[in-house]
C-alpha cells in the first residue's frame, strides 16, 4: 500500500520537471541516460486576468493596507485595481501547469513549452482602490489638527509610510503621473472623507462614519450574495448553533436544516467563533509576501466538500431528528452573516488600528436605521454561551453518545500509551541495580546537592 | 576531537559495571586532563566521581572540551566485547553522535570496532569541596564488600562506629543483629591485608547498606578501599585505579530515625 503510494509520488514529481522532453526520449530510451533539465530560476506562473483591461494594465508592487508590506497589485488606467488571489493546488493531490510554447515567430513573444512545480493559479479580482490609500488617510487623520489636505498630500504619506523598499514607492509616484489612476483614486477618496475646495484644488479628510457606511454597504453587498460555503459554515452556522437536546426517533425524514445543525462535533466549542479574524483562521489565510498577496482558497474548498459530505450523511439518516435547544431566527442568522463579511472586511483590508476602530464605532452605532442593530444577535449569543455552559457541564458526565468525550478518551489512553512505552523503553535501557536501587528506603536521607554546592 | 588509548580494556570494563547500577546516564566529560564523570542515582542520595587522568592512557588527546553522553547499559553491552586485556581505544569527533570503540588484541591481531549511539544529557555538577575527614579508614576492597554482604542479611541499614578502638559496622534487624569490628592491622608481608585507621575524633553514622553493597562492585578495580567518615556529611568511598586516577563514591547519612 505504502509503496504504491510513493511510487505514484515519485512518478508526479518526476512529471513536474522532465514530462517536457519524455515525449522524445520514448523513441530511443533504451540506450540514453536522460538527465533533467536545470529548474528554471523564474518559472512562469498562470494568472487569470480580466479581460476588460486596458493594454497600459500593469502589475505593480504596492504597499498592503493591512499588513503594511509590499504587495503585487494589477493596476490598470481605465478599470481601476486588481488584487491576485492565490490558489494553490493541494499539498496531498500534487499536480503541474503543463503550459505549451507558443510557435510565433515574433522572437519576444516566445515562449517554450513549460511544467511547472506546482499548480498555483493567480486569480485576479476587482479591488477598492480605497483601501490602498486608507493607510495614508489614517495618518493624516490620526493627527490632532485633523487637517484637510490635498491629494498629493495624501498619496505622499502612503510613499512615506510604505514600508521601506524603494520600488513601492517608484511604482506609486509612477502610477500617479496617469491621470485616470489619479481621477480614480480621487473619487474613491471622496466617498469616505470630507472634501472642501480651496484654491482650485480639492482637499479631504478622513471621516471615519462615511468610511464605516461605505464598509457596512460591502459587507451588507456580500452578505446579500452569500458568503462562501466554508464561510458560512465556520463562521454562521457554527456560531449559532446550539447544542443538541437529544435524539429523537422520528418517522419523517429530517429536514436539510436539521441535517446541517446536525454538525455538533464543536458545539462546545465557544470560544468566539463568531469573529473571523482571518490570521487565526486556517481555512482561509491571506498571506502576504515581496512577491505576491496570495489567498489560500485551497483548504477552505476541501473543508467545504468535507463538510457537504458530511451534512449529506447525516441527511441519509432520516429517523434520528436532532432537537436542537433552540434554532437562530433567520433575522439572527442575516445579522451574523452581515457581522461576518463586516469583520472579513476589516480584516483583510483595513490597517488593524482601523480596523478596531471601525468595530467599536459600529458597536456604538447601534440603530436600526441602517439595519445594523445587533440586539438580536448579541442576545441570542448570550443565551447560546449560557446553554453551552449547561451542555458541557451536562456532558462531562454523560459518556453514552458523546463523540467529544470519546475523542478525549482516545486521547487519553494514547498518551497513555506512548508514556507506557517511553517507560519500557527506558526501563529497558536501566540496569538491574538502578531498579533495585529504586526500592530502597532513602527516608532520613539529605539529598547531596544540600552537602555539595552546584557549580 | 578525543583520542585515548587504554592498554588493558579491563579499567573501563570494570568502572562502568560498578557505575551501571548506580547510574543509568551519564556524561564522560572529556579534557585535556583526562575524562572525569560525576553523577547521581535516581534519588540523588548517591554520587559517584570518576577521573581518569590522561596519565592513565598512552597517548591520549583531546583538543577541546567533549561531552559524551552515554547509557551505561548500553556501554556495558560495548564492552562486553572487549576482552580484559585487550588495548582499548576511544574515538570521538568535536561534536560527536557517536563514540567509536576499537578493541585491539596483540597476540592474535584481532580487532573490533564498535559505535555506539550518545545522548545529550542535561546534568548538574556538583562542586565537591575538598575536606578534612575525621575518620580515614584503608581496607582490603574485599573485606569491605565481605561486611557489607554479610551484614546485608541483617538489615538494611549499617551503623559505622569509628573511634579509638576501631571502626565497628554493626546491623540491626528483625532477625536479630549483628556487628564486625576492624582493628589498625599492618603486616609487612601481605601489604594487601592491611587496615590503618587515621582518626581525629570519634564518628558514628548511619548508610543505606544496599546503596553500600552497590558501591562494593568497584571491589575488581583495586585491591583496597578508602572510606571516610566525618559527623553530619555524606561518606566518601574510593578506589585508586592507579596513575592518581580514580573511582570515589559518595553517599548521605542516615539522620534522624531508628530504621
Amino acid at each position: 500500500m505504502a509503496r504504491t503510494r510513493s511510487t505514484k509520488g515519485a512518478g508526479a514529481g518526476a512529471k513536474a520537471t522532465s514530462s517536457p522532453k519524455t515525449a522524445t526520449t520514448t523513441t530511443n530510451n533504451s540506450s540514453t541516460v536522460y538527465t533533467l533539465p536545470a529548474e528554471s530560476e523564474n518559472p512562469p506562473r498562470v494568472f487569470v486576468l480580466p479581460k476588460q483591461t486596458s493594454p497600459e494594465a500593469r502589475i505593480v508592487t504596492l504597499q498592503n493596507p493591512r499588513y503594511s508590506k509590499p504587495t503585487r497589485y494589477l493596476a490598470c488606467a481605465s478599470t481601476g485595481f486588481y488584487e491576485f488571489t492565490k490558489i494553490s493546488a493541494s499539498k496531498t493531490a500534487p499536480r503541474s501547469w503543463l503550459l505549451h510554447g507558443s510557435q510565433g515567430d515574433d522572437c519576444d513573444n516566445k515562449f517554450d513549452t513549460h511544467t511547472t512545480r506546482g499548480a498555483d493559479l493567480y486569480v485576479s479580482s476587482a479591488i477598492d482602490p480605497v483601501f490602498l490609500v486608507l493607510p495614508a488617510l489614517v495618518k493624516s487623520g490620526s493627527d490632532k489638527k485633523r487637517r484637510f489636505l490635498s491629494s498629493d498630500d495624501h498619496f505622499d504619506a502612503l510613499s512615506e509610510s510604505s514600508s521601506t523598499t524603494d520600488e513601492t514607492t517608484s511604482h506609486l509616484s509612477e502610477l500617479l503621473k496617469w491621470p485616470e489612476i489619479r481621477r480614480i483614486l480621487e473619487k474613491r477618496m471622496e466617498t469616505v472623507c470630507d472634501t472642501v475646495e480651496a484654491g482650485g484644488e480639492q482637499m479631504f479628510r478622513l471621516n471615519q462614519d462615511k468610511l464605516l457606511d461605505e464598509i457596512l454597504l460591502k459587507a451588507k453587498r456580500m452578505a446579500k450574495h452569500g458568503l462562501p460555503k466554508s464561510m458560512v459554515e465556520k463562521f454562521v452556522t457554527k456560531a449559532l448553533e446550539a447544542p443538541i437536546l437529544g435524539i429523537r426517533s422520528a418517522q419523517a425524514a429530517s429536514k436539510p436544516s436539521n441535517a446541517a445543525t446536525s454538525q455538533q462535533e464543536s458545539s462546545h466549542d465557544n470560544s468566539g467563533a463568531n469573529t473571523p479574524s482571518l490570521e487565526s483562521a486556517d481555512s482561509q489565510s491571506t498571506m502576504s509576501s515581496v512577491e505576491t498577496t496570495y489567498t489560500s482558497v485551497s483548504d477552505a474548498s476541501t473543508a467545504a466538500t468535507s463538510v457537504s459530505s458530511l451534512s449529506s450523511a447525516a441527511a441519509e439518516e432520516p429517523n434520528n431528528e436532532v432537537v436542537n435547544a433552540m434554532s437562530a431566527s433567520q433575522e439572527v442568522i442575516d445579522l451574523q452573516t452581515l457581522r461576518v463579511a463586516f469583520d472579513f472586511i476589516c480584516s483583510t483590508y483595513l490597517p488593524p488600528a482601523l480596523s478596531k476602530a471601525l468595530k467599536e464605532n459600529l458597536l456604538a452605532t447601534n440603530d436600526s436605521r441602517k439595519g445594523t442593530d445587533f440586539k438580536p444577535l448579541d442576545d441570542y449569543l448570550v443565551q447560546l454561551a449560557k446553554l453551552r455552559q449547561l451542555a458541557v457541564a451536562a456532558r462531562s458526565t454523560d459518556y453514552s453518545r458523546k463523540r467529544t468525550m470519546d475523542e478525549e478518551a482516545d486521547e487519553r489512553a494514547e498518551k497513555k500509551r506512548k508514556k507506557e512505552e517511553e517507560d519500557k523503553i527506558k526501563n529497558a535501557n536501566m540496569s538491574r541495580g538502578v531498579k533495585q536501587l529504586k526500592k530502597v528506603n532513602t527516608s532520613g536521607m539529605k539529598k547531596l546537592s544540600e552537602f555539595f554546592k552546584k557549580k | 576531537m578525543l583520542e585515548a588509548r587504554l592498554d588493558q580494556a579491563q579499567i573501563l570494563k570494570k568502572i562502568v559495571d560498578a557505575i551501571k547500577d548506580l547510574v543509568q546516564d551519564c556524561n564522560f566529560d572529556c579534557n585535556d586532563s583526562g575524562i572525569a564523570l560525576q553523577a547521581m542515582d535516581n534519588s540523588h542520595v548517591a554520587l559517584v566521581s570518576m577521573m581518569l587522568k590522561s596519565e592513565s592512557f598512552s597517548p591520549y588527546r583531546c583538543d577541546r572540551n567533549i561531552a559524551l553522553g552515554v547509557n551505561l547499559t548500553s556501554l556495558t553491552k560495548v564492552l562486553r566485547a572487549a576482552q580484559n586485556d585487550d588495548i582499548l581505544t576511544l574515538k570521538a569527533e568535536d561534536a560527536p553522535d557517536v563514540l567509536n570503540l576499537m578493541f585491539e588484541n596483540s597476540g592474535n591481531d584481532r580487532v573490533s570496532e564498535y559505535d555506539l549511539k550518545l545522548m545529550d544529557i542535561d546534568q548538574e555538577h556538583l562542586g565537591i569541596p575538598e575536606t578534612e575527614y575525621a575518620a580515614t579508614i584503608n581496607m582490603p576492597a574485599a573485606e569491605f564488600k565481605r561486611i557489607t554482604t554479610d551484614l546485608m542479611a541483617m538489615s538494611e541499614s549499617v551503623t559505622i562506629d569509628a573511634s579509638k578502638d576501631g571502626v565497628k559496622f554493626s546491623a540491626m534487624g528483625d532477625i536479630g543483629n549483628g556487628s564486625v569490628t576492624l582493628r589498625q592491622h599492618v603486616d609487612v608481608e601481605k601489604e594487601n591485608e592491611n587496615v590503618t585507621i587515621e582518626l581525629s575524633e570519634p564518628v558514628s553514622l548511619t548508610f543505606s547498606l544496599k546503596y553500600l553493597v552497590n558501591f562494593c562492585k568497584a571491589s575488581a578495580l583495586s585491591s583496597s578501599v578508602k572510606i571516610c567518615l566525618s559527623n553530619e556529611v555524606p561518606l566518601l568511598v574510593e578506589y585508586n585505579v592507579g596513575n592518581s586516577s580514580f573511582l570515589r563514591f559518595y553517599l548521605a547519612p542516615k539522620i534522624g530515625d531508628e530504621e
